[in-house]
């Protein structure tokens, strides 16, 4: 098909870099706290789900890349402007501009408020905000290339995390998870449609594709980056549910800091204080990924320059952040932003393909020329 | 571009005046043939000094040389000697006659003139425009001596001096190859410094090599006194506190850069030589770790980073601790800190801040004071003064002994302008610390991270190797692994000839065998 991004190759990166683009894009706010919310809904098989949510990211990667891969060289927006002409195009391009935004919101909110609640309980929020959006902001500025930077060596400096967690091991009981399928499918289909907020992020794959080097190793390494978030988050679901007695998980909100407060060593105590400011890298590649994603989607839109267009994108998301006061509010726009991101992150993707190819198949004449 | 063209024509107003005042005096750069009019000509031009000789051998020809930096001895024996059994010989005649290797015939004033000023004599004979310039330049320079700024214990004691051609005369010594390409600029309109780009032909990248030219030749500046300055001028972001090169004394480092494809830079007047694209892990390296076998050169190399971490970490990790996060420290732990803080009327942040203060005051006076008064200072700064501040309630114990760690620690550092980098980063981190907590150490430790990746050395990343990741130079980075397994160049400097050595390795009954069938 036509119409193809031309990137220059200095701007292109390796495709392996892909992995970690994928792990630390998916890893973030949500797995401090993701246990309470599926447990709601599958109990102690909640870690059914997370398998379940796991292998759906596989299937609906995979739709992503094949579609990607009927154009040769375009992201999303570009496939919408195809597919659906310049105005629903535009349009729909919008919209995920706006997904985009807000998942960026909602993933500082959510740490502004681990920080306030765990860290800082006197500290004003927006000074964590504006700290944080610079920063964002001067990793954005540096271009692709830093931001993947930063998502490498988040992951590189993050994995510290996982062997601490074996520490809670010593109390786990690992009666609490039986009677294996004791709770009924639906449920524990439930649980996996819980997982979105914390399972997405694959999605970035839709907008980093044509900055790929090498095309045709895409999909190994991504499916790979998919295979270590599912295992990185089944052995945080599972120290959980043995950790933890059900009705305890129900009152945790953040079940994986909790797990880490009951770690002692002897010239450290109370690691979570650590660890909730290290999140910090976790989640730097979280909003430089997402605030690239709507910035490639706004120059098709607007006319604007990277610099103009990352402080104004800034200084709308410290207003709206003026707005939202309590935990109520922000876990309210969580359970909205997970309600839209099933839709467009684990069932669009497939209608988009279905149609693609059926574009390709009605024009095929022209493209069989073309090619 | 403007800036040339305007110099042109003050060039040309000058000579005008010059035409106007003397008319005797050449028309324009060439000299006239009249004996006279050459020697008013070069007074003129350098406004008759008092080192100024004139000498006339016989009555057709002159000698012109500044007193103090030509050789003498050779002045006598190779020119004068020479000249008195000639009688009005023309210039190529006496080129031919001189037994100096450095003779040239030219016409140019100005060339002539800055040729004299270099240690060269000029002879001129009577009736002829063109004169013969020999070069006999003796200049008094500091013998060599070992490098001081960065010693080793293993491996060569020499040092870099302040001459370009012993400097460069030590690299052909170091590497005798005739791919060792070395290329002359001058810089400095006013003082003319001369100063030479090294690499090795095959090694270096060409690409990094034009660049390099490319952007030394568009300096336009007025003085060069020292290569940190020219380092300054050609790096690749001048905002950023991290150096983008290295300034080394060492020979041996200069050497080992160049044969990884590096570029060097040897400026007269100076004892420090620029090696550049540098990456920020290989400030942390010393030539001394391939000297040494490397299970340990790997142990000393993580000694180091751990002591650069410590060195801009330690003191801001104590600051958040006390300030916000005392849950984390613990118990047993708690009871001796708060007992030594007990008596201090200051926050941590001011505690620690004052103690900082004491710690680069007393290293800046060692750096100034002479060498005899500078341990006195050393005894008087570290042990009266740290006790007495103790005692007499300023500062905790503790705090004592952690500022003077990371003191210790930031001296680690090969690299004399990075281990300051590393001091003065410390500050900044103290202060978002004492206001921020862990989260404030987080945020700069972020900035940081983002600063490095943001940063190039001559079009390099600066992160090399660890990102871009190439996983193949991460075997001597951090890590020195043996030398079997490091035969690669690094890959980041983009040299076409890849491999250092073979590798296969050559076993003692392999060579018996081969002795056997000889």
């Amino acid at each position: 098909m036509k119409n193809t991004l031309e990137i220059s190759p200095k701007d292109m990166i390796n495709a392996f870099l892909l992995f970690f683009v994928i792990t630390t894009c998916q890893t973030g706010v949500g797995i401090q706290g993701f246990q309470r919310l599926i447990y709601a809904d599958a109990k102690h098989d909640a870690w059914i789900s997370v398998i379940l949510a796991g292998l759906s990211s596989h299937i609906i990667v995979f739709f992503m890349i094949k579609t990607l891969e009927l154009y040769g060289s375009n992201d999303l927006y570009g496939i919408h402007q195809d597919l659906f002409g310049k105005h629903l195009g535009n349009l729909l391009n919008f919209i995920y501009i706006l997904y985009c935004s807000v998942a960026f919101f909602l993933i500082l909110e959510n740490y502004i408020e681990v920080i306030s609640t765990w860290v800082f309980p006197r500290l004003n929020p927006k000074f964590i905000s504006i700290s944080l959006l610079l920063l964002v902001i001067y990793t954005f500025l540096g271009g692709l290339r830093v931001i993947v930077g930063v998502s490498f060596f988040s992951f590189l400096l993050g994995l510290w995390l996982l062997p601490v967690l074996i520490f809670p091991l010593k109390f786990s009981n690992i009666e609490y998870l039986l009677p294996i399928l004791d709770t009924d499918i639906i449920s524990i289909l439930k649980g996996a449609q819980s997982m979105t907020f914390t399972i997405i992020g694959f999605e970035i794959i839709n907008i980093i594709y044509p900055f790929v080097k090498e095309k045709d190793k895409v999909k190994r390494h991504v499916h790979l980056g998919l295979l270590v978030t599912s295992f990185i988050y089944l052995t945080v679901m599972l120290i959980t549910l043995t950790y933890f007695s059900g009705e305890q998980l129900a009152k945790t909100i953040w079940a994986t800091l909790s797990l880490f407060s009951i770690i002692r060593l002897p010239f450290i105590e109370r690691i979570e204080f650590i660890t909730i400011c290290f999140w910090l890298i976790i989640i730097l590649p979280n909003l430089c990924f997402y605030l690239w994603a709507a910035y490639r989607g706004s120059i098709r839109l607007f006319n604007v320059s990277s610099k103009k267009f990352v402080w104004i994108f800034s200084t709308i998301i410290f207003i709206f952040s003026l707005f939202v006061q309590t935990r109520i509010q922000i876990n309210t726009y969580t359970t909205y932003l997970s309600k839209v991101a099933f839709i467009l992150v684990f069932i669009y993707p497939v209608v988009l393909y279905i149609l693609a190819l059926m574009k390709k198949k009605f024009s095929g004449k022209y493209g069989e020329k073309n090619e | 571009m403007f800036r040339k063209k305007h110099k042109k024509q003050t060039f040309v107003l000058n000579t005008l005046i010059e035409d106007n005042k003397e008319p005797k005096v050449t028309s324009g750069k060439i000299f006239s043939s009249s004996k006279s009019d050459f020697i008013e000509a070069i007074k003129h031009k350098t406004h008759s000094p008092s080192d100024l000789i004139v000498k006339t051998i016989s009555p057709t020809i002159t000698v012109v040389y500044v007193d103090n930096i030509v050789d003498n001895q050779s002045l006598n024996k190779l020119i004068i000697h020479s000249l008195n059994q000639i009688n009005n010989e023309s210039p190529e005649i006496i080129k031919d006659i001189l037994s100096i290797a450095e003779v040239d015939i030219t016409v140019d004033i100005d060339k002539s003139v800055l040729a004299m000023l270099n240690g060269n004599v000029l002879i001129h004979v009577e009736g002829y425009s063109r004169i013969v310039v020999a070069k006999i330049s003796s200049y008094e320079a500091r013998s060599l001596t070992t490098p001081e700024n960065e010693s080793q214990v293993i491996g060569s004691q020499v040092g870099f001096n302040e001459d370009i051609s012993t400097s460069i005369s030590l690299v052909r010594k170091y590497i005798l190859n005739p791919d060792l390409c070395i290329e002359k600029f001058t810089l400095g309109a006013q003082t003319n410094t001369t100063l030479s780009l090294l690499y090795i032909k095959n090694i270096a990248a060409e690409e990094k090599v034009n660049t390099l030219r490319q952007r030394i030749e568009s300096i336009n500046i007025d003085a060069l006194l020292d290569s940190a300055v020219l380092a300054e001028l050609i790096d690749d972001n001048s905002l950023t506190i991290f150096p983008q090169m290295l300034l080394t004394e060492r020979p041996d480092r200069f050497c080992d850069g160049l044969l990884n494809g590096k570029l060097g830079i040897i400026v007269n007047g100076s004892s420090m030589a620029i090696l550049c694209p540098y990456a920020f892990v290989e400030f942390f390296q010393s030539r001394e770790d391939q000297n040494l076998r490397w299970f340990l050169a790997t142990f000393i190399r993580i000694l180091r980073f751990s002591a650069v971490f410590l060195s801009v970490y330690l003191t801001p990790i104590y600051v958040a601790s006390l300030t916000f996060h005392y849950e984390v420290i613990p118990q047993p732990l708690l009871v001796p800190l708060s007992e030594s803080r007990a008596l201090v009327p200051f926050p941590p942040i001011l505690e620690a801040l004052i103690l900082e203060f004491f710690i680069e005051l007393l290293r800046e006076a060692g750096a100034r004071l002479p060498t005899k008064v500078g341990q006195t200072i050393g005894i008087v700064g570290g042990i009266v003064i740290g006790t007495a501040a103790v005692q007499a309630g300023i500062t905790s114990n503790i705090l004592i002994i952690i500022i003077a760690l990371s003191a210790l620690a930031s001296f680690t550092t090969p690299s004399y302008m990075m281990g300051n980098v590393i001091r003065v980063l410390r500050f900044p981190i103290i202060i978002i610390a004492g206001i921020w907590g862990y989260y404030g150490i987080m945020l700069a430790f972020c900035l940081i991270l983002v600063h490095l990746l943001r940063q190039s050395s001559l079009g390099s990343p600066y992160s090399a190797p660890f990102y871009p990741p190439r996983m193949i130079d991460w075997r001597d980075s951090i890590a020195r692994l043996p030398m079997p397994l490091i035969s690669n160049r690094p890959k980041d400097t983009r040299t076409k000839n890849q491999d250092k050595f073979k590798t296969e390795p050559v076993k003692p009954e392999k060579l018996d065998k081969l002795k056997v069938n000889e």
